[in-house]
């Protein structure tokens, strides 16, 4: 019995994986870019000047630093990495 | 409509503005800025009214000129009803700097700070802007407690001055943008986390809401800046030259942001009178004469802006007994014609 129950929610496992793959999975990818590029405009405007963009005053760059931390390392590796023709198609 | 209307004495415009509460001079160094700032607190006081005398020049007098060491020292009173601040923004500048070092240390569990965040943290608070705004968010901060009847703020020499007002202005359409962005990445979050069938969004979003203090501040005190009824700016002005070229850009600068210029105080005029001395020298009596070639000009420009003209004292104004001279002068002036 309990071993039945256990396939029965393991093939309603399986479909929703499968439903979310086919319907949800890219959406839910284009949204963490769209909301990658969001948080990297973000940082941006707030510490630009990290890279020589000044655009908020200093003061309030400050402030909002310690919340844009965890981030840092992977927004200068994109704004400083080389592009090419390839990245237009991910 | 100013154009109109006689010249009020400065007397008249406090007492015609019963709402006043944020006094504001500005104009070139070493006119009297500091001098009529703390005249003015010092009428004021005398007047009952809770005054305090803010200095946000960082080559700041006010220890000076009331002959107490008051630099970085919080707020100190010699006399009922007045009190006079002169904050030590190099300490404010960094006190708050060790306050975001801490505060990024305790969020993220961490021992020392990332090389590069503490190069840019040096960085950030060596620039000149730093000052700046530690010192508006401390004549807000300050503003919003409503704890005086009267703010006078004396101001540094004038661009620097004005600089402050319009800063609170481009901010503002900064912050407007910026949160923006946090509000689209926020409704990302939320749109996610419903795909994922998951409510992990529902947690506030921290920036937004810094960024909203942020915001709350600088509108609460560019709503004062931009209010004639309760701000007043005053320029400082003498009878040469230069100063007169300063103060008509001054006007246009106005102008231009949209704020209105309350008055102008014309300082360091020689008393007329002694020309009619027999034993006057050449030497004053040269200055004397093209200082009234140049109060003529005054007169013409800005007429309806003239709310008193104040002597050139045979010393200089220090100390209470002096102020309270000059806060005579000041309030006590009349249209002689």
């Amino acid at each position: 019995m309990n071993e039945e129950k256990k396939k029965g929610t393991e093939a309603k496992k399986a479909v929703k994986e499968l439903v979310y793959g086919m319907a949800m999975h890219d959406m839910v990818r284009y949204s963490l870019k769209t909301r990658m590029y969001l948080e990297h405009l973000f940082m941006l405007i707030t510490l630009g000047d990290m890279l020589g963009i000044p655009l908020l005053p200093p003061y309030y760059s400050l402030k909002m630093l310690p919340y844009a931390v965890p981030n840092i390392k992977s927004w200068q590796r994109r704004l400083f990495r080389e592009r090419d023709f390839t990245d237009s198609l991910y | 409509m100013e154009g109109i209307e006689m010249t009020e004495t400065m007397k008249e415009f406090f007492e015609r503005r019963p709402e006043l509460n944020c006094i504001i001079f500005a104009g070139k160094g070493g006119l009297g800025k500091t001098t009529f700032s703390a005249a003015t607190s010092h009428w004021l006081a005398e007047q009952g009214k809770r005054t305090l005398c803010f200095s946000t020049d960082p080559q700041a007098s006010l220890s000076d000129i009331f002959e107490r060491d008051i630099y970085g020292k919080g707020i100190q009173s010699f006399a009922p009803n007045l009190h006079v601040l002169e904050i030590d923004s190099d300490r404010r500048v960094n006190e708050y700097q060790e306050g975001i070092r801490k505060k990024i240390l305790d969020m993220y569990n961490l021992k020392e700070l990332p090389k590069e965040i503490d190069e840019y943290i040096k960085a950030a608070a060596s620039e000149p802007a730093m000052d700046e705004s530690a010192t508006y968010d401390a004549m807000a901060e300050l503003m919003e407690k409503r704890d005086y009847s009267y703010y006078v703020f004396d101001m540094p020499p004038f661009g620097h001055g004005i600089r402050m007002v319009s800063m609170a202005l481009i901010l503002d359409t900064w912050i407007d943008k910026i949160t923006e962005v946090r509000m689209k990445a926020r409704e990302y979050d939320e749109a996610m986390a419903t795909l994922r069938g998951k409510t992990e969004a529902e947690k506030e979003d921290v920036i937004l809401k810094e960024l909203t203090e942020i915001r709350e501040k600088l509108d609460f005190f560019s709503g004062v800046l931009t209010d004639s009824k309760r701000t007043a700016f005053f320029m400082v002005l003498i009878p040469e030259k230069m100063a007169i070229l300063d103060t008509e850009r001054a006007l246009k600068m106005f102008d231009s942001m949209k704020l209105n210029l309350s008055g102008i105080i014309v300082n360091q005029v020689y008393p007329p009178e002694l020309l009619k001395r027999k034993d006057l020298g050449d030497f004053l009596k040269h200055r004397i004469e093209m200082q009234q070639r140049y109060m003529k000009v005054i007169w013409e420009k800005f007429e309806p802006h003239i709310r008193a003209v104040v002597p050139m004292y045979d010393r200089e104004p220090k100390g209470l007994k002096m102020i309270a001279k000059v806060a005579g002068d000041l309030f006590g002036w009349k249209l002689e014609r």
